[in-house]
């Protein structure tokens, strides 16, 4: 178990800097899931806490240690890849034994450890096999078995679950929730699907443009973005925006309530549904306002037809204001609207 | 494009295989006829096609009119010292050339290509001053030593190696594995395909390699097969094809065999010395 | 400490390359400017330019010369074609008989200079030769091959084209059967016959490789020796020899490593100027991807 700790790090490639002067901690025990767009860094973060691409400046402490110094293999983190990384030409055993045999585990300590984590992941049968008879499920429970089995301090996972189908991805999900719930270790997680990190951590940062945009609980970040950015980017589908003209306000398509006449809501504006997609839980309907703005809206109900002229309803409550340069407001400022 | 074709066009097309065949295999087959019949068979018009009585004792007599035993071994030990050398500079070289970052990695990049396109022709003399100096001229390592860097060898493993993806080698460091654990136990295993092309190129390359003996061998001690089997026709009177062709046979045998057995990677490997 | 990996790691293979290439690469081109004395380097003389202007003025330097352009015109001209056919011919059939044919048209690039040579001596006997009986029964004029300086030019350049062509066959063949078949079939929806589509589709889109084994194939035919020294020993009077020929007897046969020096770095310009033009068009084919 270890918190990990970023004073002041920097990373350029050459003369690019991908991430300038970051402060940052994650919380030991803590499932934190690294968010962004693609580019944003995040993958970067994780490479430098494992040291295989290792911070241009600044330091990185894993439980009070500071890492410069400390090769990759002796930092006692374990990774897993996006591809999973597993070695083509040795067995899921060899794949497994190989970081143990590398840090000197005695052979009997090895077995006890291969065995109980090819249980745990339900490998046991499949220990002989080479990695090119597996399904990508069971390549991933390699990769999973893999970093399991050296007991790390920390786990890193590079968006281990994005090469497999949508249906083993939900299953994996749950999983890891579980295993970390089992083994109390730091997980840092990085992906790019909002969903997965909301799902999944205790602790999300996201991030962009090798800048950290807000960190905190899925809830604090879905219902407190700090941002314009964060606002938009977590919640599917993605935050409306009305643009004004000294500021900007936000509402999630779940606030709002649609009418056929005008209410005395702090916003009501008129539209005409587009498009109508029956999700069968709900239904998402899209509306277009008579400045060709498109708003998302999604509701329990599927009564609106397109072609529908309806009124869009957002009570105050709901309403998010952003200042011009995407900061959060106050939301007092939000009536006058 | 599929059309239904005609039996007779099936039969000529057929036809035209054959003869294609035929060019490239009628010459091996008329030297094993040459090699099993009498002196007066060759020198008869019309010529013989297949021995009456097969010869077979062209074959010692062959043998034992040069010491082709010696040759044998001198090109065996050549060719074995050649090939393990060169593995183990080619190796880490093509490692460090695809996958590590260093000042001054294109200009010794650069170096290896021009390696590769420089002939022997051009280099053969300062190379023979150079080892006559040295006072090897009487030991095998003129012919082992100046091949030691592979150039072609170092090119092709380095694109192999560049195509094993980064995250194997990273997954490698945090299991804690140093740059030669990588190399051996993670790179060379997967890339067998691409070591048995560079060791069967060199093989064969270095197993019919003329000009270098001939210009840096003076004496029979150090002398290959390939010197050994020219020199029949110097040795032996204009009338002694049959002798020659025995001694033929034997210089092309173990090639033949290496490529009826492997001959989808010699392929590979010559064609890929062509491009790229 | 890490820093010192890569040097460490291709420091073998730089020494190997500065001792046996560059060395002797700088050491050719200086001694090309001096009388050098074989006994004993240290009496060399500076001469300038004397074995460039005595050389092209010797009809042996001359002749070596114009022989290479022709074993190199004629092999480049002769192989890409006839590979060119055999490609075609090849291509679109895969089964085991045609790998068998692959593997024979093949075969002959594996085997040694010396092995076919050899072969092709006793074959071109003008008087015992299987060529000339072949060529009377079917009441042709017999032919001199090797035995005389009007036809050994010609014979070495036969048996040279049937030794290479296989190799660049297979090399056609590859890139041939690399381009996709969805090609080939819209085309034939475009109502194009057999020839418009050889030469609309498939030679550009070979291009490359034909480039390529254009210059592989140069280079080759500039170093042309094993079989001539076997097969006429550079005669008859002097008829079939080439620049590395010439190189050769002047090391050997006549010591004079200066004039040899000169005709090296002939090559190495004719190499180099073929390897400049490999490379421009190296970073041209990368550009195109």
């Amino acid at each position: 178990m270890a918190e990990i700790e970023f004073r002041n790090v920097s990373k350029s490639f050459g003369t690019y800097n991908v991430i300038e002067h970051l402060d940052v901690t994650i919380p030991d025990g803590s499932f934190t899931v690294l968010v962004g767009p693609s580019g944003c860094g995040k993958t970067t973060l994780l490479r430098m806490i494992a040291g295989i691409g290792p911070q241009s400046d600044g330091q990185i402490l894993i439980d009070g240690k500071d890492m410069t110094n400390v090769a990759p293999g002796q930092r006692d983190v374990a990774m897993v890849f996006q591809n999973y990384a597993i070695y083509p030409t040795m067995s899921v055993y060899g794949n497994i034994e190989f970081g143990l045999k590398n840090n000197k585990v005695p052979k009997e300590e090895r077995k006890k450890r291969i065995r109980e984590v090819a249980e745990k992941v339900g490998l046991t049968d499949y220990l002989d096999r080479s990695p090119s008879t597996l399904s990508g499920g069971q390549r991933q429970r390699v990769a999973l078995a893999r970093a399991m089995s050296k007991n790390p301090k920390v786990f890193l996972m590079d968006e281990p679950l994005s090469n497999l189908d949508a249906k083993l991805r939900s299953a994996m999900r749950v999983e890891l929730i579980e295993l970390h719930r089992k083994l109390k270790t730091t997980f840092v997680y990085v992906t790019h699907d909002q969903v997965e990190a909301m799902s999944m951590a205790d602790t999300i940062i996201l991030m962009d443009h090798g800048e950290i945009q807000q960190i905190g609980s899925p809830e604090e970040i879905y219902r407190n973005p700090a941002n314009l950015f964060v606002a938009q980017f977590i919640g599917s589908p993605a935050m409306n925006i009305v643009k004004k003209e000294d500021c900007t306000i936000g509402f999630r398509p779940e606030a709002v309530c649609l009418t056929k006449e005008p209410t005395s809501a702090a916003l009501s504006m008129q539209g005409t549904i587009s498009t109508r997609e029956m999700l069968g839980r709900e239904t998402n309907y899209s509306i277009r306002d008579a400045q060709g703005n498109t708003y998302m809206v999604t509701s329990p109900t599927d009564d609106w037809r397109p072609q529908q002229q309806v009124y869009l309803n957002v009570e105050h409550a709901s309403l998010y204001v952003f200042g011009k340069d995407g900061k959060r407001l106050p939301e007092m400022e939000g009536a006058t609207v | 494009m599929e059309q239904q074709t005609s039996k007779t066009a099936k039969i000529l097309f057929g036809m035209i295989d054959l003869v294609i065949v035929f060019i490239f295999l009628f010459p091996f087959l008329w030297m094993l006829s040459v090699s099993l019949q009498t002196e007066q068979e060759i020198t008869t018009i019309p010529l013989t096609l297949i021995p009456k009585v097969p010869q077979w004792k062209n074959y010692v007599e062959a043998f034992a009119s040069a010491p082709f035993l010696l040759y044998l071994r001198n090109s065996v030990l050549v060719i074995l010292g050649v090939v393990v050398i060169q593995l183990l500079v080619m190796v880490p070289a093509a490692y460090t050339f695809a996958k590590m970052q260093f000042a001054g990695k294109n200009l010794c990049f650069g170096l290896v290509m021009i390696a590769f396109m420089t002939p022997a022709q051009l280099t053969f003399y300062p190379i023979y001053h150079m080892m006559s100096k040295a006072g090897l001229m009487n030991t095998l390592w003129p012919q082992i030593l100046p091949f030691m860097t592979n150039a072609f060898g170092i090119f092709l493993l380095r694109q192999y190696f560049m195509q094993i993806p980064d995250e194997l080698l990273e997954s490698a460091r945090l299991d804690n594995a140093g740059a030669l654990k990588v190399m051996g136990k993670i790179m060379l295993p997967m890339s067998k395909p691409a070591l048995t092309s560079v060791v069967l190129f060199s093989f064969v390359g270095h197993w019919n390699d003329y000009f270098w003996p001939l210009i840096i061998t003076s004496s029979t001690q150090v002398r290959p097969l390939t010197i050994g089997v020219a020199m029949l026709k110097n040795t032996e009177g204009a009338a002694s094809w049959h002798y020659i062709m025995a001694g033929n046979v034997m210089l092309i045998l173990p090639v033949l065999i290496l490529y009826l057995f492997f001959s989808k990677y010699i392929v590979s490997s010559f064609t890929y010395s062509g491009i790229k | 400490m890490k820093k010192v990996y890569p040097y460490l790691f291709i420091f073998p293979a730089m020494t190997g390359i500065v001792v046996f290439v560059l060395y002797p690469m700088v050491k050719l081109i200086t001694q090309s400017f001096y009388k050098v004395n074989p006994m004993n380097e240290a009496n060399s003389k500076f001469i300038g330019i004397e074995n460039y202007t005595k050389m092209f003025q010797t009809a042996a330097f001359k002749k070596a010369l114009v022989n290479t352009g022709y074993y190199a015109l004629f092999s480049v001209i002769l192989i890409m074609v006839i590979a060119l056919v055999l490609a075609v011919w090849l291509s679109g059939k895969q089964d085991r008989f045609h790998s068998f044919i692959q593997g024979s048209v093949f075969l002959p690039h594996v085997i040694s200079m010396v092995s076919i040579g050899l072969i092709f001596q006793q074959m071109m006997d003008p008087d015992f030769g299987i060529f000339n009986q072949v060529l009377t029964a079917l009441h042709l004029p017999a032919c001199t091959w090797l035995r005389s300086s009007s036809t050994a030019v010609g014979s070495i350049i036969f048996t040279n084209v049937w030794k290479s062509v296989g190799y660049y066959t297979l090399i056609l063949l590859a890139a041939i059967q690399g381009i996709p078949t969805s090609i080939y079939e819209a085309a034939s929806l475009d109502n194009a016959g057999k020839l418009c589509t050889f030469f609309r589709i498939t030679l550009p889109m070979i291009s490359p490789q034909i480039f390529f084994t254009l210059i592989v194939l140069t280079i080759g035919s500039f170093k042309i020796f094993d079989m001539i020294f076997i097969m006429t020993g550079g005669g008859p009077n002097n008829a079939s020899t080439s620049l590395v020929f010439y190189i050769y007897s002047k090391v050997f046969q006549e010591f004079d490593i200066g004039k040899a020096a000169a005709a090296g770095v002939v090559l190495m310009v004719l190499v180099g100027i073929m390897t400049v033009f490999y490379f421009v068009g190296l970073s041209k084919k990368v550009h195109y991807q």
